[in-house]
C-alpha cells in the first residue's frame, strides 16, 4: 500500500541507526505509538467538548458555536490558548503543591487508561496487557484521587463539599461499575482488552446482545463515575458553585475539563471494547483478506471511534434529556439498585453459562462449537443466551423491586405528601397549634 | 402497617416503569429537536434553530425603532438640508445636540448679504435617549434618527459624532459568514 509505505521506510531508517530490532520494536514503536495515541486522544478530548456545544445547542434549537472557522470547527484551538493564557490564580492559604499537582493526576489517571485500550488490531494498540481490564479500573480510580486532593488543597469550603461528594459518589459506583463487567468477562474467559474483541469476534456477536442488563448497568456507573449530567451532584452550580474545581482557573481549569472527558471516553472506550465489539465489523475484515493488511487496520479504527462516540453522544443525549439527581437518591440508584442488578446480573450469567453447558450434547442438542479463549455457541447456544439475557431483565427487575419495597417509605416527597394522614383526623393538623 | 401510605401503582404503571418509558419519550423529544436543528439546510432562523445568526444575519428591527442619528443631504446637489436654525438643539431634552453656524456672503439680487450656514453639527449618542424629539422639530427632514442600532465604540470620546459622521455614517464591520 503506497499510503503505508512511510511505516516501512521509516521502520528502515531506524534499523540503519544501529539499534537492534528489538530495540526498535519494544521501545521505539512503542514511544511512537504513544506519541500518536496521545495527541490523538487530546484531539478527540477537545472536540468532544465541540461537539458537546454543538449538541446541546442543538437540542436547545441553537446552533452553537459558529464564528470561529467552517461551523465554528477551531472553537477548541481557540479555547485552549484563551485558557493558556489565562492567570493561573492559587487561592490563599491554599495547600500550594497539593493545589499544583491534582490536575495533573486527573489527567493522567485518565490518559494512562489509554495504553491497554484496543483501538484496533494490531499496531493500532499500544499494549496489550493480560490485565487489561483490571488496569483500568484500577487506573481510572485513581482519578477520585485527584478530586479529593484538589478539593482539600483550594482552602474552599464549596471545593471540599464538592471533592467530598464526587468521591463518594465515585466509590461507590466504582464498585457497581466492576460488577458488572463481570458477566461479560465469563463470556470472555479473559480480562486482555484484545482478548475480549477477539473472544467477541471468535464468537461474531456483540456481548451487548448477551449481557444487555451488563450493558445498561456499565453505562450508567460509566455515567456516575464521571460526574457527568444526571450524576452531576459534584457540580451542581446551585449549590456548590463549580464543586472541587471551583478554584482552579486558567490552564489547570482546563486539564480538569481534559481530565473529565477523557475519562468520558475512556468509558466509552471500554463499553465499546466490552460490550460492543470493539474494533469488529461485519465485513470489515474482507479487506484482510484481500491483502489490504494496514488499510484493514484503519478501517477497523474508524469503526472502532465511531462506535465510542455514539455512546459519546449517548452521553451528551443523556445530559440535556435528564435532570440532576437529589443526592439521597443518587446513593440510592448506587448502593440499592445497580450493586444488586450487577449481583444479579453475575449470577444469571452463570447460570446461563450452566444451561448452555448442559444442554450441550443433550439430545442431539449442540450449543457450544468450541471452547478455545472464549466461549464459541452454536446458533442454538446464542439463541438461548439471548433469550436467558432477556428474561433476565425481567427477573432482576422483579427482584430489585422486591428487594426494594420499602424504599418508597423513605421517599421524602410521598412523606411530606402523606405522614399527616396517618391515624389523624381528615381535616386536622397533624400537630396542633399551641401544643 | 406502614408508617406512610403509598400509592398502589397498577400493573401498567409498572411496565411503563420498567420499560423506562418516560425516558424513552424524553429521550425522543431531545432527539426530535437534534436532528430537527441538523436538517436545518440554511442554519439561519427558521425550522429546527430559533436563535438569529446575529453578526452574519441582521435582525429586524421594529419599524419605529430609533437608532444612530444620520443627517440626510440633497439627493441631487448633495448639499446638506441643514439650515442651522438650531430647533433640534432646543428641542433635545438631554442638551445633547449642538449646531454650531457659521456666516457666509453671498450676493443676493446684487447686493452683499450674509447667510447662516451649517458649519459643524455635534451630536453626543451618549447622552442621548433616542426619543426623536429632534427629528419631529427638523423643518426640513434633515436630522433622523435611523433603523441602525450598532453605537459602540472603545471610548467615550467615540459617543460624540460629528458632521462627517452624522452624514456619511458610522463604519462598522458587517460580517458575511
Amino acid at each position: 500500500m503506497l499510503l503505508f509505505a512511510p511505516i516501512d521506510v521509516l521502520n528502515d531508517l531506524l534499523l540503519r541507526t544501529g539499534l537492534s530490532s528489538d530495540t526498535i520494536k519494544f521501545f521505539v514503536w512503542p514511544l511512537i505509538q504513544i506519541g500518536l495515541v496521545v495527541t490523538l486522544v487530546a484531539l478527540w478530548v477537545a472536540y468532544a467538548t465541540y461537539l458537546e456545544r454543538k449538541i446541546s445547542a442543538f437540542m436547545q434549537a441553537r446552533l452553537g458555536p459558529m464564528r470561529v472557522g467552517p461551523w465554528g470547527l477551531l472553537q477548541p484551538i481557540a479555547d485552549g490558548l484563551k485558557l493558556l493564557t489565562k492567570e493561573d490564580f492559587i487561592p490563599d492559604k491554599a495547600d500550594r503543591w497539593i493545589f499544583f499537582f491534582a490536575p495533573y493526576i486527573a489527567v493522567a489517571s485518565a490518559f494512562i487508561v489509554f495504553s491497554v485500550i484496543p483501538f484496533g488490531p494490531d499496531w493500532a494498540v499500544i499494549a496489550d496487557v493480560n490485565i487489561g481490564l483490571l488496569l483500568v479500573l484500577a487506573v481510572s480510580s485513581i482519578g477520585v484521587l485527584a478530586l479529593i486532593l484538589a478539593g482539600w488543597s483550594s482552602n474552599s469550603k464549596y471545593a471540599l463539599l464538592g471533592g467530598l461528594r464526587s468521591s463518594a459518589q465515585m466509590v461507590s459506583y466504582e464498585v457497581a461499575m466492576g460488577l458488572s463487567l463481570i458477566g461479560a468477562l465469563m463470556f470472555a474467559r479473559t480480562l486482555s482488552l484484545s482478548g475480549i474483541v477477539a473472544a467477541q469476534g471468535a464468537d461474531s456477536i456483540w456481548y451487548i446482545v448477551y449481557q444487555p442488563a451488563g450493558f445498561l448497568l456499565f453505562l450508567i456507573s460509566g455515567i456516575a463515575e464521571n460526574n457527568r449530567a444526571p450524576f452531576d451532584l459534584p457540580e451542581a452550580e446551585s449549590e456548590l458553585v463549580a464543586g472541587f474545581h471551583t478554584e482552579y482557573s486558567g490552564m489547570r481549569w482546563s486539564l480538569f475539563f481534559m481530565a473529565e472527558y477523557a475519562a468520558m471516553v475512556v468509558v466509552a472506550a471500554v463499553a465499546t471494547t466490552v460490550y460492543l465489539g470493539g474494533w469488529y465489523f461485519p465485513f470489515v475484515n474482507r479487506l484482510q483478506l484481500s491483502g489490504h493488511h494496514n488499510l484493514y487496520v484503519l478501517v477497523s479504527l474508524l469503526v472502532f471511534l465511531v462506535k465510542a462516540s455514539i455512546i459519546l453522544y449517548v452521553y451528551f443525549w443523556l445530559r440535556w434529556t435528564l435532570p440532576r439527581f437529589r443526592y439521597d437518591q443518587l446513593m440510592d440508584i448506587g448502593w440499592k439498585w445497580l450493586i444488586p442488578s450487577a449481583l444479579i446480573n453475575i449470577v444469571l450469567s452463570g447460570f446461563a453459562i450452566f444451561v448452555v453447558q448442559a444442554l450441550n450434547g443433550w439430545r442431539g442438542i449442540e450449543t457450544i462449537e468450541r471452547l478455545d479463549r472464549g466461549l464459541n455457541l452454536s446458533a442454538t447456544g446464542k439463541g438461548i443466551m439471548i433469550a436467558i439475557g432477556l428474561i433476565g431483565l425481567f427477573i432482576t427487575a422483579a427482584l430489585l423491586s422486591r428487594i426494594n419495597w420499602r424504599s418508597r417509605d423513605f421517599n421524602l416527597k410521598v412523606q411530606r405528601r402523606n405522614i399527616r394522614l396517618v391515624n389523624v383526623p381528615k381535616g386536622k393538623p397533624a400537630v396542633q397549634a399551641g401544643s | 402497617m406502614s408508617l406512610v401510605k403509598t400509592p398502589k401503582s397498577t400493573f401498567a404503571q409498572k411496565l411503563k416503569r420498567f420499560f423506562m418509558i418516560d425516558l424513552i419519550k424524553g429521550m425522543g423529544l431531545t432527539l426530535k429537536f437534534n436532528l430537527g436543528a441538523l436538517t436545518d439546510k440554511d442554519a439561519v432562523a427558521g425550522k429546527g434553530i430559533y436563535t438569529e445568526q446575529y453578526p452574519k444575519v441582521r435582525p429586524d428591527v421594529a419599524p419605529r425603532f430609533h437608532g444612530a442619528p444620520r443627517l440626510n443631504m440633497d439627493p441631487e446637489t448633495h448639499d446638506t438640508l441643514c439650515i442651522a436654525c438650531n430647533l433640534c438643539a432646543i428641542a433635545c431634552p438631554e442638551d445633547c445636540i449642538d449646531v454650531i453656524p457659521m456666516d457666509v456672503e453671498i450676493v443676493v439680487a446684487g447686493k452683499p448679504r450674509r447667510k447662516k450656514v451649517l458649519d459643524e453639527f455635534i451630536f453626543d449618542t451618549s447622552r442621548c435617549m433616542f426619543c426623536a424629539l429632534c427629528q419631529e422639530a427638523c423643518p426640513t427632514s434633515c436630522l433622523e434618527l435611523t433603523q441602525d442600532f450598532e453605537l459602540a465604540t472603545y471610548s467615550r470620546a467615540g459617543f460624540v459624532w460629528n458632521r462627517e459622521m452624522l452624514e456619511q455614517g458610522r463604519e462598522t464591520v458587517k460580517y458575511t459568514s
